[in-house]
């Protein structure tokens, strides 16, 4: 093809275009077979490489360090899975193969345990009882009850001489005349504080500097801690109806 | 024409046998086929700038090839493997789109 174009660029697309096509017009000679041939290969190299290409290449070119924390992730995972798979079965188990009261006393258990929580139902057991007298304000005896909450007691009570109240989830305290307001019912000072819980932990969890016991006591008042084995909590709120 | 044809030819070939690339050859054939790519586009420029030679044209595209294979060969040795064929793509891909441009400066003038 060589011997008309002189060997210099085309000056005008048309004359452009016109090579191009020229080039394409068939001519047997050795080279342009050899070119067929050559294309021929390329055409299939090049679908061999597409299919050879899977996206397994992915984690192929992954570096080492992912790919261990992908299998890292994997592992973690199947065991995580399996754990929950045993402990979905072991259910099965005891529901389908056990007493058939087993669902209902499971059931029960449970009812009486967020029964506990929630304050419908009463509770005994170790714990310690607190007695206050003199000046008490309800923002001290908030306080109190937070850091008996924070110190791990289940179930707390506030009572004076006559009235018992339970403290859940949604009580409020209010100073009034002769003592403090809990979620409504006025109680007089000298009060009492049960509450069961790790008496360990609860004891100087009162004691703390700048706790009930400091507070109470500089204002004139006393507060005696007595730990119990038999802490009642015999207050319960009534079940919310909603 | 022929050529393009066989190109074809190669492309039905390549879909209907569904070849599987022998596992010692797979990083040097898309390499392999990146360098064919610029020859053919070089080869098209050249026929534009009216300097094209057919002999020329199958030497460049074996020699390319070949020493595109070979560097990531020699790469693969070193243990440089997989930047040394990143390297050779992107001047491959290089040259291709400078050719292309050469061709679209000719058929277009822009």
């Amino acid at each position: 093809m060589g011997m008309h174009s002189a060997p210099r660029p085309a000056r005008t697309s048309a004359e452009a275009r016109f090579r191009l096509i020229r080039s394409l017009k068939p001519a047997m000679s050795r080279t342009q077979i050899m070119i067929t041939v050559l294309f021929v290969v390329l055409g299939f190299a090049t679908m061999a490489a597409i299919r050879g290409n899977p996206a397994s290449t992915l984690l192929a070119n992954a570096r080492q360090s992912d790919l261990v924390s992908l299998l890292d992730d994997l592992a973690q995972r199947e065991a995580r899975l399996q754990s929950e798979i045993s402990r979905l079965e072991t259910a099965r188990e005891t529901l389908l193969g056990g007493d058939q009261y087993q669902a209902l006393n499971e059931a029960k258990r449970r009812a009486t345990a967020l029964g506990k929580l929630a304050g419908t139902e009463p509770v005994s057991g170790s714990g310690i009882t607190i007695a206050i007298s003199g000046n008490l304000t309800a923002s001290t005896l908030l306080d109190a009850i937070q850091e008996l909450r924070d110190a791990g007691a289940t179930a707390i009570q506030i009572s004076d001489s006559n009235l018992d109240v339970r403290v859940v989830a949604n009580s409020w305290f209010g100073d009034s005349e002769n003592g403090v307001t809990v979620s409504g019912t006025a109680l007089e000072v000298p009060i009492t504080i049960t509450a069961v819980g790790d008496q360990s932990v609860l004891t100087p969890a009162m004691k703390i500097p700048g706790g009930l016991e400091d507070t109470v006591g500089s204002g004139g008042g006393t507060v005696t801690i007595t730990p119990t084995d038999d802490a009642t909590v015999s207050a319960v709120v009534p079940l919310p109806t909603s | 024409m022929i050529p393009a044809i066989g190109l074809l030819v190669g492309v039905l070939l390549g879909l209907i046998l569904h070849p599987t690339v022998p596992l010692w050859l797979q990083p040097y054939l898309p390499i392999a086929v990146v360098a064919a790519l610029d020859a053919v586009f070089g080869a098209f420029r050249s026929v534009l700038d009216g300097i094209f030679n057919d002999r020329i044209f199958v030497i460049s595209f074996l020699s390319n090839v070949l020493v595109a294979a070979l560097i990531v060969f020699l790469g693969d040795q070193l243990g440089v493997g997989s930047q040394m064929s990143t390297g050779v793509v992107v001047v491959l891909t290089m040259r291709i789109f400078a050719n292309v441009a050469a061709i679209r400066r000719h058929l277009l003038k822009a």
